[in-house]
């Protein structure tokens, strides 16, 4: 399947007024058309340096990324999901969903507006359509979040922690119900996640981050069976997985310690 | 039949005694408030009635009220009173407006505020009314120099508060608008100015209370009309009746002004108990 990402050689400094702070070190990773990628990794500056880069935020220090065989990253193709929904609290769900149309004036902005409409009422939030968020639960403000970034058809999705701010039980609701999202709209996404059975249970390959500076440590390809991420937690090797890279991650948590 | 639905849903018999018991609170604390009204005015008669205040000093209820008469006979009450009252708008209207667009300018861009930011903090502590005889001398005596006065007590204010709520608008929301390629002048339009709707109409209830402080300060600087003047004229004369009425009209007004702004609160700031 073609590459729609490739990080070659990136390394990417922060720059304070006291110090320097050597965030990624020669990262080289590649995400395939339709798949769904999670970055995991011990907390620090790793894993939203490489969204960031990725959604060209930020310009690496050296090395190259490819999005899409271009190697300027046009802003278009991506969509960006955060930990919080940041839905604006004065607009309608409506109103919030069609934003980002509100700013590009897409030429087929007719088509995406019905596009909009259709994932409303395939993902039951339609009768929410006028009402402003605050009358939303958590789990369907994320949704709705969701919806805001696949109405501007973005090639590639980044979620940035999108779920832990949702308590546990909506998180898992809310995982499938993403995940179901992405997979029928056949998108390709990137997850940074602080929790290893959510990477598990919703990516077809896991890239596995050291402690600061950021380098990759190791890359899993998973074939999990089951449709969605609550039947891939109970598969047998969901366990074992775990247990993977809880131990990798463990390492690195203690090799960080040490420095 | 309509109505009757709306007010009586089956809600358990706790549930309508808790929505009595609301009402008989609201229904109480509206009668104390008017209570300690009539009680504070009763006393002010009764103490000045059997001279145990000197109503030349203090006035009381019935001379001001009967002054208050002798003004709308004459046609005083209201041309003063407009006088007063559109100094004061002109004056928020001005401050309000101007202080807002430069807060924007300082949003815009991060060096001019650093540049700026000092000169505001000593411009805020500074007492406006210092400024008085340079602002008479500059602009001439008259509506113009107490317009200034008004605007001088705002401004400053206005921009800081405008300032600070736009640079607290949430980081993230404005990387999500730079991720749908938002320009700088989007992000302004539909993320910091509508975000911060709240803050701007606590400016506003603020403004309220100062631009009455600067036109009525503007008036004893420099005035031949309006209700700072007659409070002015009043004292000077030992004509204490007109100095309270003339007071008592500010309040009249300046609540009058802060209810059209807590109107607007309600409809932006839903949350917020007004």
């Amino acid at each position: 399947m073609k590459n729609l990402l490739t990080f070659k050689n990136v390394n990417y400094f922060y720059q304070t007024k006291n110090d320097e702070i050597f965030a990624l070190n020669n990262v080289n990773f590649d995400v395939e058309e339709n798949s769904f990628v999670s970055l995991v990794g011990p907390s620090g500056y790793g894993k939203t340096t490489i969204l960031s880069l990725t959604a060209g935020l930020l310009t690496p220090s050296s090395g190259k990324i490819t999005l899409d065989g271009e190697d300027k990253i046009d802003i278009k193709k991506i969509g960006y999901m955060f930990q919080k929904d940041f839905l604006f609290e004065w607009r309608t769900v409506w109103k919030n969903i069609t934003l980002g149309l509100e700013i590009q004036k897409p030429k087929d902005k007719e088509e995406k507006l019905a596009m909009a409409e259709e994932l409303l009422k395939k993902y039951d939030l339609y009768g929410f359509k006028d009402q402003k968020p605050r009358s939303l639960s958590g789990g369907m403000r994320q949704r709705v979040a969701l919806i805001r970034t696949l109405t501007m058809e973005p090639k590639l999705l980044l979620l940035d922690e999108p779920f832990s701010a949702l308590d546990y039980q909506t998180r898992l609701s809310v995982c499938d119900d993403v995940y179901e999202i992405i997979k029928s709209e056949q998108k390709t996404a990137i997850l940074v996640t602080h929790d290893i059975s959510e990477a598990i249970s919703m990516s077809d390959k896991i890239i596995i981050l050291t402690s600061r500076p950021a380098t990759v440590r190791e890359t899993l390809s998973l074939n999990l069976e089951g449709t969605s991420p609550l039947k891939k937690r109970e598969t047998p090797t969901f366990a074992s997985l775990f247990d993977h890279i809880w131990r990798q991650l463990s390492n690195e948590e203690t090799a960080k310690n040490k420095t | 039949m309509k109505k009757q639905q709306k007010t009586k849903p089956n809600f358990s018999k706790s549930h309508q005694l808790y929505v009595k018991r609301l009402k008989k609170d609201k229904f109480v604390i509206n009668f104390f408030r008017v209570f300690v009204l009539v009680a504070f005015l009763g006393i002010w008669e009764l103490l000045t009635y059997y001279k145990v205040l000197d109503p030349f000093f203090v006035s009381s209820p019935s001379r001001i009220f009967a002054q208050i008469g002798t003004m709308a006979q004459n046609g005083t009450l209201l041309t003063h009173s407009w006088v007063t009252l559109y100094e004061t708008l002109i004056g928020f209207g001005i401050a309000t407006a101007v202080g807002y667009v430069i807060a924007v300018l300082l949003w815009w861009n991060e060096k001019v505020r650093k540049v700026f930011e000092p000169y505001i903090v000593v411009l805020n502590s500074l007492p406006k009314i210092a400024l008085g005889p340079v602002i008479i001398l500059w602009v001439g005596a008259g509506t113009s120099a107490i317009v200034l006065m008004c605007v001088l007590i705002c401004i400053v204010i206005t921009i800081m508060s405008m300032l600070s709520a736009f640079l607290a608008v949430e980081e993230g929301k404005i990387l999500l608008m730079k991720s749908m390629h938002a320009s700088k002048l989007q992000i302004l339009f539909k993320l910091v100015l509508p975000s911060s709707m709240p803050e701007f109409v606590s400016v506003l209830k603020i403004n309220v209370g100062m631009s009455w402080v600067g036109s009525i300060m503007g008036e004893y600087l420099t005035s031949k009309a309006g209700r700072g003047y007659l409070i002015v004229y009043g004292g000077q004369i030992f004509k204490i009746d007109l100095v309270m009425a003339s007071t008592m009209i500010l309040c009249i007004l300046a609540f009058g002004m802060y209810y059209f702004v807590s109107l607007l609160e309600k409809k932006y700031n839903p949350g917020a108990k007004s």
